[in-house]
């Protein structure tokens, strides 16, 4: 019997791509083995770059690197800070208290080594422990568009589905225009968060100072379930009370936080960094080795 | 992810003609990586063939640093017009790709 594939188009080019990328490698591996092979044993880091992000192909000696002594390296210590945070996080979503901030918050800073604190410049949030839910993406200068918001082809399948919003950020676009739109402004936009500034203490008598406080202002997220923990920046206002969540994250904040698929949201703790010389990037943050 | 190379490299074009095709998002993952492979090993090629050997591992220090500065100030110093190689085989590569993409249009 004769199988006819239901996506001609996707069999066409898996088939091409599959071989001109075996080709590609080959090639590289056979000019170049020599330097990558040196490089590669005993270095977690040099398998990263023997291959494309999403699609490893390791060499004997990167194998060799891998079983023999990155293991420990390559363990992926948020799982213990998930494992720290189970007895501290309340059994429902709500407010913590202060003494459950406090604890939680040194938790946090010990194991980033960076100062995580529930309040900052006298200015807190309504609560640091709430549901996130998946936002979509923001315009950045005028004349944006979707396909210009990834990096590689692999961004763009894994995050061009959540689209885009139709009205701007609570700050407007992240840059007049598009000469003046550069790498800081594109990493904001990738790890943004909507946050219930409108409900913070105190907003409502203090409008332009708090308004000025939040703007990308830098906060660290968590899932405490698995660890997973993202630096990321308040780009928007909300979500609106009646939606149920309590702040929002950029299709990148939700995958780096493994809430990107299913339901699209889940509870997670969040709170300021005290990072003025503005050291820390945002993004996928790792616990420090040695917590 | 973002590459020491991302911001010479213009993909939009091929990312927009993929996502017209009726792909499941696995499918349009799978591909996805493909492409991105086919690119990465392609412009690392382009960069370690214009290297001496001890070179090389300067490079792949570096690059295993995930140190852009670093990597730019070195590519620079030991490579004349290496921005104007990698774009080239980053176009090499994604002309072929438009071509395929065309190609799969029509099955």
């Amino acid at each position: 019997m004769k199988f006819i594939s239901r996506k001609p188009h996707y069999e066409y080019l898996r088939n091409k791509w599959t071989l001109r990328n075996q080709a590609i490698q080959n090639n590289f591996w056979e000019k170049h083995s020599e330097a990558l092979k040196h490089f590669a044993v005993g270095s977690l880091g040099g398998l990263m770059l023997l291959s494309a992000p999403s699609h490893p192909r390791l060499s004997a000696a990167s194998e060799y690197a891998l079983s023999r002594d990155d293991v420990l390296k390559s363990y992926d210590r948020n799982v213990l800070l998930a494992q720290e945070l189970l007895d501290k996080i309340p059994k429902e979503v709500r407010p913590l208290e202060q003494t459950e901030e406090k604890d939680i918050t040194e938790i946090l800073s010990r194991n980033f080594d960076i100062k995580i604190t529930a309040q900052l410049n006298d200015i807190r949030l309504n609560r640091n422990y709430g549901l996130i839910g998946g936002e979509q993406h923001l315009y950045r200068y005028p004349g944006d568009n979707l396909s210009a918001h990834a990096y590689n082809a692999s961004d763009f399948a894994k995050y061009a589905d959540a689209g885009i919003a139709p009205g701007l950020g609570a700050w407007g676009y992240f840059a007049p225009s598009q000469k003046d739109f550069g790498e800081v402004n594109k990493e904001r936009e990738r790890y943004y968060l909507a946050i219930q500034t409108f409900k913070a203490p105190g907003f409502a008598e203090n409008f332009i100072k708090y308004r000025d406080f939040f703007k990308f202002r830098k906060m660290l997220v968590v899932n405490p379930k698995t660890g997973q923990t993202v630096v990321a920046v308040v780009g928007d206002a909300g979500p609106s009370e009646w939606t149920g969540k309590h702040l929002g994250g950029s299709p990148e904040v939700m995958d780096e936080l493994g809430l990107a698929s299913g339901p699209r949201k889940g509870p997670v703790l969040y709170f300021f960094i005290d990072d003025p010389e503005n050291k820390i990037p945002l993004g996928p943050l790792k616990v420090r080795s040695d917590a | 992810m973002k590459t020491f190379y991302s911001h010479l490299i213009e993909i939009e074009s091929v990312n927009v003609e993929l996502y017209k095709l009726d792909l499941s998002k696995e499918q349009a993952l799978h591909l996805a990586g493909l492409i991105d492979s086919s690119l990465h090993h392609t412009i690392l090629d382009t960069i370690l063939s214009k290297l001496s050997s001890s070179d090389k591992r300067v490079f792949l220090n570096h690059l295993k640093e995930d140190d852009h500065d670093k990597i730019w100030r070195f590519l620079n110093e030991k490579v004349d017009k290496i921005e104007v190689e990698i774009k080239k085989a980053a176009k090499d590569l994604k002309d072929q790709l438009q071509k395929d993409l065309m190609e799969a249009k029509r099955k």
